[in-house]
């Protein structure tokens, strides 16, 4: 939409999987309507064998494919929009790589880290893009943090806080560390560009009602000493306009401090039924596909890339391991996708 | 009882002012003589330094009031009854001993001393005397303080579960001869400034700290003996986590950076960046015109003397004794890089009471 020439025909989309953590579903949420919207797209099929398939197949007047490792392979599309059930998403992943298929895969983009790891080998292999849904680093405030910070605004940055709180909502049952988490760990990660050796994590308040983490604590070490600290998960409702995040950042360096409100822009409208906040920018997944479209086009690896959920997997496996111990976890040096990665250790 | 509350609004001088040293007459003690001053209650009597020049100006400062170098001397002076402490922390706690042992009244700067024993030996010796002993964590007095803890006790929020509180701002110490940045002398950052917060968040949250995570920087300089940046991640009995960061490490352009929220199980409560200032964008640049609020010091003083009168202490001796704990386990994560759990301290039951119960044992005769 922004940015680069359009291709000469629309991308042909397989919308594959209409299930995710919990009771989500992004693909009728997110990415049908952002892929339906988008000029430079055109959802070619369907497949899946839940209801929502069949129902988004009607509405478009596409082809329904029940098997979702059948369509992978046969149906004729450029992109597949990984969206199947969580701990089928590396295997479906790697197959619609391994046809030759650029890939969108929706967050989590795999339950752990060997599974991240084989997707990030697959799509090295292919040489096809694999872009991880982490839509938050599209945020306009984000967006400009980053900019700032490579640009050199803050001079050496050194310490990262970030608090990324949604309404009450609906917990997942694995706990928010392999949800919320990894947007707030993906963006700072791509504002720093600094990895992560280290990992403390600690719950916070009452759990959710599978007894898992509602909202959690990170405190992560970087290299070059850069430290950041992670409050996500889940408060009451309201605490953020409808459809938006408590989501904000502030960005220590040598040279000063960048605030970011990563929520906005908003319009606030005050009047008899009290202030109300308008969000007014045209949205985080949108550019999210003009970033899959880009990279497809312009033959780059996309940006967010699957290594980048290959680095988030990395901290949350460490996050929960320190959960588990009470202890900070050291993560080894980081393997080349498609080496054995090392499981995290808790530091003696 | 007499009240000298400056926090429920009735002031009703006592037959004779009360008495008060101030001992150390560094700039922290100028802010503790300015409350004084505004009071009928209570007397200016003399002040005592190390340091003969600075006390006698000190002295001629604030109307001619005695001066001495010898602290001894000073609890002799007639008409004292108690003593303000500004001194450098590692010397509160002979100095504290020494005013406890005199019988009179205390009001000793933060940290109550470096070391939990220490703390601890303070508090009892007060508690032998009978007289009230209260340690200046001024941000319980301060409107925002107050403010945030009114919030969270009127269910504003509903349970609290994250609390995150930063007070960051540039270098404002002196040169490599400054005490402060000698850890003998300053116990380290987590004991200097750090215990503001870590009491301030455990003063809101209402529970009982566990353990502390601290993570420290030295920004300014590497040389550093001290962390001019630290981060203190505590957490509670309850389940509650609070992050408390201070730093003299952020290079802000003069603008202090005050961070507030609190997480609660119905609501988010959380204070604007800049406080109550009104920025001023100018062609000197950005700064804040800070709004008139309460003077924390004068708020603090009052619930000093309300405690001499017998009130129930805003800020208990156990409170002093456990930002000190907190404060040592700080600086020992960050040595050890690991959490510190608070009852590897040493705090004894007597000075460990549940939180939300009520003061037992407060250092003042019933």
């Amino acid at each position: 939409m922004t940015g680069h020439a359009p291709a000469t025909r629309p991308l042909r989309v397989l919308l594959a999987g209409f299930s995710g953590l919990g009771t989500q579903d992004h693909q009728t949420d997110m990415y049908l309507p952002a892929f339906s919207a988008h000029p430079g797209f055109e959802v070619a099929a369907v497949a899946g064998d839940e209801p929502q398939a069949r129902s988004a197949a009607e509405r478009l007047g596409v082809p329904l494919v029940a098997d979702v490792a059948t369509a992978v392979g046969d149906v004729d599309a450029d992109v597949v929009s990984v969206c199947v059930r969580p701990e089928e998403r590396a295997e479906t992943a790697v197959r619609a790589l391994e046809n030759g298929r650029h890939v969108l895969v929706d967050k989590p983009a795999a339950t752990g880290v060997p599974e991240a790891a084989a997707i990030a080998a697959a799509a090295s292999a292919a040489g096809r893009v694999c872009l991880p849904a982490h839509h938050q680093r599209f945020a306009p405030g984000v967006r400009a943090a980053r900019a700032a910070v490579g640009g050199g605004r803050v001079g050496l940055p050194w310490n990262i806080q970030t608090d990324f709180l949604v309404g009450a909502g609906d917990p997942v049952p694995e706990g928010e560390l392999v949800n919320f988490a990894v947007y707030p760990v993906d963006i700072v990660l791509a504002v720093t560009g600094q990895p992560v050796h280290r990992v403390h994590a600690l719950t916070a308040g009452a759990p959710g009602p599978s007894g898992a983490e509602r909202t959690a604590v990170l405190m992560l070490d970087h290299a070059h000493g850069v430290t950041s600290t992670i409050v996500v998960g889940r408060g009451a409702d309201g605490i953020a306009a409808p459809g938006t995040v408590f989501h904000r950042h502030r960005i220590s360096g040598s040279a000063g401090v960048l605030v970011v409100d990563a929520a906005g822009p908003v319009l606030t409208v005050r009047g008899a039924a009290g202030a109300r906040a308008l969000p007014f920018d045209s949205g985080s997944v949108p550019a999210l596909l003009d970033e899959l479209h880009g990279a497809i086009t312009e033959g780059r690896p996309a940006d967010p890339d699957i290594k980048d959920a290959l680095a988030v997997a990395r901290v949350v496996a460490a996050a929960r391991t320190s959960l588990r111990t009470g202890l900070p976890v050291d993560i080894a040096a980081q393997p080349q996708p498609g080496s054995t990665p090392a499981a995290p250790t808790p530091t003696a | 009882m007499e009240s000298h509350s400056a926090m429920t609004g009735e002031s009703r001088p006592p037959a004779r002012p009360l008495g008060i040293v101030v001992v150390g007459t560094g700039f922290i003690a100028d802010e503790h003589i300015g409350a004084l001053l505004g009071r009928r209650d209570a007397d200016l009597v003399g002040v005592v330094d190390t340091h003969a020049g600075r006390a006698a100006a000190a002295a001629r400062r604030n109307g001619g009031v005695r001066f001495t170098t010898d602290l001894a001397e000073a609890l002799s002076w007639p008409g004292v009854d108690a003593c303000i402490v500004c001194t450098p922390n590692g010397s509160h706690h002979a100095l504290a001993l020494a005013v406890a042992d005199a019988g009179k009244h205390l009001l000793i700067e933060k940290p109550l001393t470096i070391t939990v024993p220490e703390a601890v030996e303070v508090a009892d010796a007060f508690a032998a005397a009978g007289t009230v002993l209260m340690a200046a964590h001024t941000h319980r007095f301060y409107d925002y303080g107050r403010a945030v803890k009114t919030a969270i006790d009127a269910g504003e929020v509903g349970r609290p579960e994250v609390v995150r509180l930063a007070i960051l701002g540039d270098w404002i110490w002196p040169d490599w001869r400054a005490w402060v940045l000698d850890p003998k002398a300053s116990g380290g950052h987590a004991l200097h400034n750090g215990v503001h917060l870590l009491d301030l968040a455990t003063w809101w949250l209402g529970a009982r700290p566990e353990s502390v995570y601290a993570r420290g920087r030295k920004q300014t300089a590497a040389e550093l003996d001290i962390h001019d940046y630290l981060e203190m991640v505590v957490r509670y009995s309850d389940g509650s986590v609070a992050v408390c960061e201070m730093s003299r490490g952020h290079r802000t352009g003069g603008v202090g950076l005050r961070d507030v929220m609190v997480l609660g199980s119905e609501g988010l409560l959380t204070l604007p960046w800049n406080g109550d200032g009104s920025p001023l964008l100018s062609e000197r640049g950005f700064s804040q015109v800070p709004a008139p609020g309460g003077n924390g010091f004068a708020v603090q003083l009052a619930a000093w003397l309300d405690t001499i009168s017998g009130q129930e202490p805003a800020m208990p001796v156990h409170d002093a004794v456990l930002a000190v704990a907190m404060g040592v386990a700080a600086e020992r994560s960050m040595a050890s890089r690991r959490p510190v759990l608070l009852s590897e301290l040493g705090i004894p039951d007597r000075h460990a009471p549940s939180p939300g119960a009520p003061a037992l044992d407060e250092g003042r005769t019933a």
